[in-house]
């Protein structure tokens, strides 16, 4: 049997799921001391970490070549699904929430608001549930730039403590949804997989339920 | 204006030598297990109407379908599904046969996909459609083919049952928009136990809650089965249950065993369905390979209602699995090439003839001298040249090259 590929999201929620893979009982020696090789063993080989980018990882589920991923909410609404998602696991909480400058009044007026974002797909899902025109501009860096220097009206991001919306001079107008990392599941590998994907689940929700 | 005359439409491709072999000898192992259960082949147009596939209850959807217009300016699109064709086939064609019908196609279908997603635009499938039989004698032996399709070019697979209608059952009693249902299908459709929870705890506790709750976990052996009991207390879910039970067992009994799985929270978003549903994987695919159905209400919209069942495959991704498993025939076959001299071009084609009709592969060579066509022998791995001129000389390629 092939072994079961996990895809983690590379930085934090790596880290994250690695120490909570560790409290489930798992070695993960060779994740951490891993150098710069990308697949690496875990449990005498019978699975197998893959680190990649968070895009990457839905590409990777989606297409079978990896059964299970860890990836954040925010990445999954951005990109679109064709997975099951069964498991929240609890860690890299923020969300996601409309900002604009302080007292700017945002909803006010007749005019088209312009929205510079990194999740065009979020941003223009959500303001089309507010039946809302709007233009959407695509940022790769700091969102927070687009209306201090008057290109957007607003943003849409994520936002953890807020801090930098703060310093920058912005406020949160709406929340527009929560956010965590979730364990994803390729359709035809749960099919296939049943009980060695099940297994790792249940491992993994009663270390969460533990904590909580 | 950029020009993109050299390259192909994403989704799509060009398919070469082994690779397309591999999809023909696919092909002819499916066409002939279909044959041999009594299907015949249809085909249908590659162009129909847009109308169609937005039938209500029965919709595609819009963004999925590639369009254009008729001298009429009517709107078009490229085949994006052979059921419903096949459907409107039968109310028109086929009014006056015998049920029940039992047909199989070969053809490809278009769904516009989002860029650079790396899946296919273009998608070859095979299937067939039963129609005018319904009750487990029918589903069995729609999933049966099935099982002795795949297992012609697979030896490895999985195949899913589930119910179309139960989830629907309970949601229609659910006191919420057709918005919010819709919602909650697709939170049972990917299993997000988190997001449904969350959902549902916003309603008023009621059985059919906590039912819809349960059925994403519902999946599994007869075990799960069993666990739908405690939810199904009505008339017609315990109905639909039975129906799954005895499908189940069936198909255990067919000797699937450990091989077919029930997932009662099977909910396609494919709105014809109408009773049970399977689908089937194999470990090279992320994705089903063999997505089927009841769809009791589909000829209803053309007028002439009558029970059906069907399936489709994806046979692109069968002929990538047959190689793997080395059975494909081997074709040792000896090449002649002949060459003709000067003058006795017509000979040469005669002769090619004659080794064509003893079932040799023979190719005539368009070199002017005998040495270009030797040399072509070589490089073609021909087993000998025959000269044919004033004499005719066969020429044994190892010789040519001492």
């Amino acid at each position: 049997m092939k072994p079961l590929r996990i895809t983690l999201t590379k930085g934090r929620l790596e880290k994250n799921t690695v120490k909570l893979l560790e409290k489930a009982g798992f070695d993960c020696t060779a994740v951490k001391e891993k150098g710069r090789k990308l697949i690496l063993p875990l449990a005498d080989g019978k699975m197998e970490i893959v680190l990649a980018k968070a895009a990457d990882v839905i590409t990777y589920v989606e297409h079978g070549v990896c059964d299970v991923g860890v990836v954040g909410k925010d990445t999954i609404m951005e990109n679109g699904s064709r997975f099951f998602e069964i498991l929240d696991l609890g860690f890299g909480r923020c969300c996601f929430a409309v900002a604009a400058p302080k007292n700017s009044n945002f909803y006010s007026g007749y005019s088209a608001k312009r929205i510079a974002s990194k999740y065009p797909n979020v941003t223009k899902r959500f303001f089309e549930s507010k039946s809302m025109d709007i233009n959407v501009v695509k940022i790769e860096g700091s969102v927070e730039l687009a209306p201090l220097l008057g290109l957007s009206d607003a943003i849409v991001d994520i936002v953890e403590t807020g801090e930098t919306l703060r310093e920058n001079g912005l406020e949160v107008v709406e929340e527009i949804a929560q956010i965590s990392a979730r364990l994803i599941v390729n359709t035809a590998s749960m099919k296939l997989r049943k009980d060695e994907i099940e297994t790792l689940a249940s491992q993994l929700k009663a270390v969460i339920e533990q904590e909580d | 204006m950029k020009n993109f005359s050299r390259i192909t439409p994403e989704g799509t491709k060009d398919i070469l030598f082994e690779e397309c072999k591999a999809r023909r000898e696919t092909e002819r192992r499916l066409a002939s297990v279909f044959l041999r259960r009594g299907y015949h082949e249809v085909l249908t147009p590659g162009i129909e109407f847009f109308d169609l596939f937005t039938l209500p209850g029965a919709a595609l959807a819009q963004s999925d379908m590639y369009k254009m217009t008729d001298n009429n300016g009517r709107l078009m699109v490229l085949r994006p599904d052979s059921t419903l064709p096949i459907a409107r086939m039968t109310a028109s064609r086929l009014q006056n046969s015998a049920y029940p019908i039992r047909l199989f196609y070969n053809q490809s279908v278009y769904r516009n996909c989002p860029d650079l997603s790396g899946r296919n635009t273009e998608l070859p499938q095979m299937g067939i459609e039963l129609l005018g039989a319904k009750g487990l004698r029918a589903d069995l032996e729609v999933i049966s083919v099935a099982v002795q399709a795949l297992a012609s070019c697979s030896k490895q697979f999985r195949i899913e049952i589930g119910h179309a209608k139960l989830f629907s059952y309970f949601a229609d009693k659910l006191p919420v928009s057709e918005e919010i249902k819709e919602n909650i299908r697709g939170q049972i459709e990917s299993k997000n136990y988190g997001a449904l929870n969350e959902i549902l705890s916003q309603l008023e506790p009621s059985t059919e809650l906590e039912a819809i709750k349960k059925l994403p976990s519902l999946f599994g052996g007869a075990e799960a089965l069993q666990a739908a009991e405690e939810y199904c207390s009505d008339e017609e879910t315990r109905q639909m249950l039975m129906e799954m039970k005895k499908l189940y067992t069936a198909l255990a009994d067919f000797g699937l065993g450990e091989r077919i799985i029930v997932d009662l929270g099977l909910v396609q978003s494919n709105d014809y369905y109408t009773g049970a549903v399977f689908s089937a994987y194999v470990e090279e695919s992320g994705d089903a390979v063999l997505v089927g159905g009841r769809y009791d209400t589909l000829l209803e919209k053309f007028d002439h209602p009558m029970p059906a069942i069907g399936f489709c495959i994806d046979t692109a991704v069968l002929a990538k699995i047959l190689p793997k498993n080395g059975d494909m025939a081997e074709e040792i076959n000896d090449l002649i090439i002949v060459h003709s001299e000067k003058g006795f071009e017509i000979e040469g084609q005669k002769k090619v003839d004659f080794y064509n009709n003893q079932g040799v592969t023979c190719e005539s060579s368009v070199c002017e001298k005998r040495e270009e066509t030797l040399l072509y022998a070589k490089s073609r791995g021909a087993t000998k040249v025959v000269v044919v001129g004033n004499v005719t000389e066969e020429i044994d390629i190892g010789e040519a090259q001492a």
